[in-house]
């Protein structure tokens, strides 16, 4: 009996070494991307064409991402956004990106690749989506002429009750910054207890829902007047709706650049390059930026866009770079990030 | 039996590896600081003295609140549930269970997802009502939908113990009773009641656990303001990424927890009057 108890264990333990370890097969390529941000047919289209195999998987924001990468779990290719690559590079996460192997590098919009505060010399990041956050509005219930506010829209006290906040620290904050003339990337603490007080006053006065994703269905059928979201999502949103409409406050916005990056750990450099450059091609930069709506960085496929799926959507544009009020929102340090989320704590939980 | 005692062992390897290590992890974490990596680590009581803070408790006191108030919608259901499913011959019993476990056949996230159209601004309700001619209700992102939700996804739990120990009752005693002069509220109370009440106990310990550190559905029946200790400690590890001070809320809430089982067993014991 001693014995088939024993061999219970070494059976229970191989199996689980065979779980964990993954397979031994030369050519798979793990990918870590964010939910519902590629056209998913470009994977079997890839694996097909190089013949290997993708195992792709979701994660539902940069710092749940972040958290389960740090737990040890291994991925070729990430995609997070620009704040969160900062801290990776920071941390000496990141492999250096070889464009001599980036083929399609040339398809890449001159804007895209100029500003990019985050990698100036994109040593280690590849642009996948860009975008800006703005305001989106039901036009049969919005005043235009109420929009001009900007970002006080959201404290109109005609739509009260009304609002979708996006539930975040980093972009409720941001709003509120901006809302007050500072700069989203300041460490003064009187300037974001100015925020918190302007999120409060709003807390209090409009009785906003905080939401995450939920707010797409929730808008596409109508059920507020406006809310706070990324220009990819209501670019889908406005080809859903044809009452939305998209608005980026006069007092600036973030401008937000997702790219993709290969991790220290990365042992198919060769497929991983490939993939990358795979995903700059202008048809398949032209099939995943018509699925998923937001900002390819690649021009042709912008072009494209903007004359057929996305023709007069106004969430589909190129945001103002140029504006020195649009600003990219860098990473914090450890003490704002904290200060932010207990900022953001106490107006959600008051 | 002796020999079979080494087939406990890989279980015993299982538990410990599952269950012993991260806990005792979330202990490391919550008396240290100095983030998730724990190479740099400093003992702390800090951690602690941070949910004392007004805004942490009210968390903690809401959470209780409505776990209070989900436990006890769910027991007036469930007795009533239970007691109507005991009183049926046992065939048909075993159907009826069934089809109170039906719904945990699917998604916890999929039931939630139904409830949102059901509820929102221009839902199915909403819309019934509007074709009618009446004013639609806002039912989305708020008590009711949140305590709707909970109810729901909980009431199994209350409904399979009470069943359990009613239907394993023997009706003579009630025949006794009335032999004895006992109107039927004194049977029913003082019998049948009486000898349900460890399946009460279990039922609402149950229910009571899980509706304060649910947080998945909260936060879509609810909206982001509805923080409840389930969300304050998602928010800790997932966004914020101070696992210290997540888990020195995941270790209070363990303790209250435990706490709590306590007291009920000791409830159990009393009244109960162990088994008959």
């Amino acid at each position: 009996m001693k014995k088939l108890g024993n061999l219970v264990l070494v059976a229970a333990l191989a199996l689980s070494m065979l779980t964990g370890c993954g397979s031994s097969d030369a050519t798979t390529l793990k990918v870590y991307n964010a939910g519902e941000y590629i056209d998913k047919s470009l994977l079997s289209k890839f694996e097909k064409e190089f013949n290997c195999k993708v195992v792709y998987e979701t994660f539902d924001s940069n710092e749940s991402m972040y958290t389960k990468i740090m737990s040890g779990e291994q991925y070729d290719i990430l995609v997070p956004s620009d704040y969160m690559i900062e801290r990776l590079i920071k941390e000496n996460y990141l492999a250096e990106i070889d464009w001599s192997k980036i083929t399609n590098a040339d398809n890449l919009m001159d804007q895209v690749m100029e500003q990019a505060a985050y990698d100036p010399e994109h040593t280690y990041t590849v642009p996948y989506f860009w975008g800006s956050v703005g305001i989106i509005y039901d036009t049969t219930v919005v005043d235009e002429a109420d929009t001009a506010a900007g970002w006080d829209l959201l404290k109109n006290t005609k739509y009260a009750g009304n609002i979708y906040m996006y539930d975040s620290e980093r972009d409720s904050l941001m709003i509120a910054l901006k809302a007050l003339g500072y700069s989203m990337n300041t460490t003064d603490t009187a300037e974001i207890d100015a925020a918190y007080n302007w999120l409060v006053e709003q807390r209090d006065t409009m009785d906003p829902v905080y939401v995450g994703d939920d707010v797409i269905d929730n808008m596409i059928s109508g059920n507020k007047a406006m809310a706070v979201v990324y220009s990819g999502d209501a670019a889908y949103m406005m080809t859903e709706n044809e009452n939305l409409e998209y608005l980026i406050p006069s007092q600036g916005t973030n401008i937000w650049y997702d790219c993709m990056v290969i991790t220290k750990n990365c042992t198919q450099t060769e497929m991983a390059h490939n993939f990358i450059n795979f995903m700059l091609d202008e048809e398949n930069a032209l099939a995943n930026t018509e699925e998923v709506g937001y900002l390819s960085p690649v021009q042709s496929a912008y072009e494209e866009m903007c004359v057929s799926t996305y023709e007069g959507v106004s969430a589909y544009t190129i945001p103002d770079t140029n504006n020195p009020l649009n600003e990219v929102f860098g990473y914090q340090d450890t003490e704002t990030k904290k200060y932010f989320a207990d900022v953001w704590t106490k107006v959600k939980a008051y | 039996m002796r020999q079979f005692k080494n087939l406990v062992k890989p279980y015993i390897l299982w538990s410990f590896l599952l269950i012993i290590v991260p806990l005792l992890l979330i202990v490391l974490y919550s008396v240290t600081t100095g983030g998730n990596s724990l190479v740099n680590i400093r003992f702390t009581l800090e951690n602690f003295k941070k949910i004392g803070e007004p805004i942490y408790i009210q968390v903690f006191v809401r959470s209780f609140r409505l776990g209070l108030i989900t436990t006890i919608i769910c027991l007036l259901l469930g007795y009533v549930l239970a007691y109507v499913i005991a009183s049926f011959s046992e065939r048909a019993q075993a159907i009826l269970i069934l089809f109170v476990t039906i719904p945990m056949w699917i998604n916890t996230l999929l039931r939630t997802y139904a409830w949102i159209s059901i509820l929102s601004d221009n839902g199915i309700i909403n819309s019934f009502l509007t074709l009618i001619g009446l004013d639609p209700i806002t039912m989305m992102y708020t008590d009711f939908s949140v305590i709707l939700g909970l109810v729901c996804d909980l009431l199994p739990f209350m409904v399979i113990p009470i069943h359990t120990s009613l239907s394993k009752m023997d009706k003579s005693l009630i025949e006794a009773a009335y032999d004895l002069g006992a109107h039927r509220w004194q049977a029913f109370w003082r019998v049948t009641f009486a000898l349900s009440i460890p399946g009460v106990i279990n039922g609402v310990t149950m229910v009571f656990l899980l509706s304060i550190s649910t947080f998945v559905i909260p936060k879509l029946l609810g909206g982001g303001q509805y923080v409840l200790i389930g969300n304050l400690i998602e928010n800790q590890f997932v966004s914020i990424g101070d696992w210290n001070f997540g888990s020195a809320i995941s270790l209070l809430l363990a303790i209250l927890m435990l706490l709590m089982i306590n007291i009920t067993k000791k409830l159990d014991k009393q009244e109960g009057g162990g088994d008959l």
